[in-house]
């Protein structure tokens, strides 16, 4: 067998666009799922009890079904529910963002239950108000806590923007697909592919590792 | 916007197929996979560097590719390397038996490492054997860190499976998006796929945190 | 010549803490059964007693960190609140160091001592980390400002804890088995700022089951068992001459011969 990989060599700029847009759609998808993991997480904790209702369920729900189901769901169904039509890139951000915002919630919930009750106890021991016991005390150590968690959810992310070619996105994976259907070199451009998520994802979880051994101790109780 | 959710019931025979294909496609890559996991902890822990560093190079590789790569790589690359033509079926299922073993071999290399040198020590000094020690001591303390994890990877696996739907495996949600595409009932679909899907996963979730709970390693 | 009294003659003792048939309950479990107690300004009293007996959920009674279920404590006068806000008001005037330190891991010594005066009080970080620095030098931690409580030992991070308690200037100072955690070595060094701490004239209460130390330093000695307290007295009177069979027998387990 013969390899040839010059069509993947001749479209370099093609895939590296597709790496561009891979890492776009990684981006935001981080924010998203950041910021509402952290207000579901927070509001799973903190919350009243009516309001842990629904946020449990979502959680679930996101644990529960493919995150496929929530792309095809939001790239198909939600425009003619709603008649916001939003673009594959889009879509893509808005579904994978819900669905890896459960999974940051429930980072955020382990990480605050995690540091110790006497660390609460100290803080309102000084008179602080359970506000500030949270904000001062609970939360800086409960993120250093989570950076490992943090970490798997960065991988995690890279990983599930390839499912967006599903919807077109003209990502590194379906520009992959695209490229092998053009050269009849499927082989080539797919184990090229391999090679550039696997040179992607390694050093973003190698790095996090690195800050958290780097910072380990000052989430130690 | 009408909706016309007859047509659930009415292809409900190619849905319930989907879904069996799905928990089987689940079920059997489990099978493979925890023999497999066990295989590979087990060349990760040996006294071969050779055996240690294929093991971890398996590992870190399939952990470190999106699934979905995985899986177009073994329907075009799998035929032409082996010279045979292998089902959309059997092709899903390789590509996640090889990333659920590759889960699975860390999974439990941690549930193993994670067994202090102490009771290891304590085994040996009370004059056992090393494979007594693994077997009296450290396996038993292993599975209670391995099963959890084992189970929450069941829950990723059951839902991974849909993604062995762009090769045309008929399971669960190529048979919903083919049904959409034929009928144009895209809403109704649409939405009875994340139902069916809820209905299979929401128990199992809820399983994984009851093992979760039941399992909490007390130092 | 009558005009200057002799120090403290002729002036009744004022009462800071005073605790009035205290209950506690956990669920069935009498943790406090009707306790009754005075702490005089000035004074330290040391709650000894077998593990479980209930001194630790007097304490933390005391800093309303848990609710009671029966009878009432009286802080300068005035019974614990139940509002949240009025809670902290207390806590403020109230120091706690606790078994296992429970300094902030994220925090340097400095910061930890700083973070109540900046968070609770609201005073400049300038302003808090001088009184910080002035403090840990009075627990002997002048050179360790910038360590972080991973980076202390037991009774280093003990020291700390001191000197955050104490940078509330709290009216009374409450102990929870402050050297229970600590390994031989360095529990002198934790009694040896807690001793300097009385002689100063603070109000303190302290759970210990070190005999030594209350002897020595406590004023009073209030021995608890089951919920209750025993008897209560002097050192003199506890250690040398205890009323019940069961001092006498909690005293002889920890190998005190008087």
């Amino acid at each position: 067998m013969e390899f040839d990989f010059s069509p993947v060599v001749d479209s370099w700029r093609y895939l590296l666009d597709g790496v561009g847009i891979s890492l776009m759609l990684s981006v935001w998808t981080m924010l998203g799922s950041l910021a509402l993991g952290a207000a579901v997480g927070l509001g799973r904790v903190y919350g009243s009890a009516w309001l842990r209702v629904p946020l449990v369920f979502y959680i679930d729900t996101m644990r529960s079904i493919p995150v496929l189901v929530v792309l095809v769901w939001i790239y198909f169904a939600m425009p003619l529910l709603t008649g916001l039509n939003l673009s594959p890139f889009w879509s893509a951000a808005v579904a994978l963002s819900l669905h890896i915002a459960a999974y940051v919630a429930e980072i955020i919930r382990a990480g605050i239950q995690s540091v110790r009750e006497g660390q609460t106890r100290a803080g309102l021991a000084l008179g602080m108000s359970t506000a500030q016991v949270v904000r001062v005390i609970v939360l800086p150590q409960a993120l250093v806590r989570m950076l490992p968690a943090f970490g798997s959810i960065v991988s995690v992310t890279i990983k599930d923007t390839a499912i967006a070619s599903v919807i077109a996105v003209p990502e590194l994976l379906r520009r992959s697909e695209t490229l092998a259907g053009q050269s009849f070199r499927p082989i080539e451009v797919f184990t090229a592919a391999m090679l550039i998520y696997f040179l992607l994802l390694v050093p973003a979880t190698r790095l996090i590792d690195l800050l958290y051994r780097r910072v380990a101790h000052l989430g130690r109780s | 916007m009408t909706l016309d959710w007859s047509i659930v019931w009415e292809y409900r025979e190619d849905l319930l197929h989907g879904v069996l294909l799905t928990i089987a496609l689940t079920v059997i890559t489990m099978i493979v996979a925890i023999p497999g996991g066990i295989i590979l902890a087990m060349m990760r822990l040996s006294r071969s560097r050779i055996l240690s560093t294929i093991s971890l190079c398996f590992v870190e590789l399939f952990r470190n590719l999106p699934l979905i790569l995985v899986v177009y790589w073994a329907f075009y690359v799998m035929p032409i390397v082996l010279g045979i033509q292998i089902a959309a079926f059997e092709t899903g299922l390789i590509a996640l038996c090889l990333n659920v073993s590759a889960y699975n071999g860390e999974t439990f290399r941690a549930g193993i490492n994670s067994i202090r040198e102490g009771q290891v020590n304590a085994g040996l000094a009370l004059g056992m054997s090393r494979w007594q020690v693994m077997r009296e001591i450290v396996i038993p303390q292993a599975t209670r860190r391995v099963l959890p994890v084992l189970a929450s990877t069941w829950v990723s696996l059951f839902k991974d499976t849909s993604l062995v739907s762009v090769i045309a495996v008929g399971e669960l949600a190529h048979v919903a998006l083919q049904i959409r595409s034929q009928t144009f009932r895209v809403m109704e679909m649409l939405t009875a796929m994340a139902v069916i899907y809820w209905l299979l996963g929401y128990p199992q979730a809820k399983l994984v945190d009851w093992i979760h709970s039941k399992f909490k390693v007390a130092e | 010549m009558t005009m200057i009294a002799p120090k403290e003659s002729g002036s009744t003792p004022s009462p800071v803490l005073i605790y009035e048939k205290v209950r506690k309950l956990y669920g069935e479990f009498v943790a406090l059964d009707e306790v009754s107690l005075r702490v005089d300004a000035g004074e330290v009293v040391c709650l000894i007693g077998p593990s479980g007996s209930g001194k630790s959920t007097l304490l933390r009674c005391t800093n309303a960190l848990e609710p009671i279920s029966g009878g009432t404590i009286y802080f300068d006068g005035r019974a614990l609140p139940s509002v949240d806000r009025d809670i902290r008001k207390v806590r403020q005037r109230m120091g706690m160091v606790f078994q296992n330190f429970e300094l902030f891991p994220h925090k340097s010594a400095l910061d930890n001592v700083a973070i109540g005066p900046m968070t609770v009080l609201g005073m400049p970080k300038t302003q808090a980390r001088e009184r910080a620095r002035a403090l840990l030098a009075k627990v002997n931690l002048a050179d360790k400002v910038d360590s972080f409580p991973s980076n202390l030992s037991g009774g280093q991070q003990q020291r700390v804890a001191i000197a955050r308690a104490l940078a509330m200037e709290p009216e009374v100072m409450l102990f929870d088995e402050p050297t229970s955690a600590l390994d031989p070595e360095t529990i002198g060094e934790v009694l040896n700022v807690m001793k300097a701490l009385a002689e100063e004239g603070m109000t303190m209460i302290v759970v210990t089951h070190e005999m030594a130390f209350a002897r020595r330093v406590a004023d009073r000695v209030a021995v608890f068992e089951h919920g209750t307290i025993l008897e209560h007295g002097s050192p003199e009177q506890i250690f040398e001459n205890p009323e019940t069979a069961r001092t006498r027998d909690f005293l002889s387990h920890l190998g005190w011969d008087g």
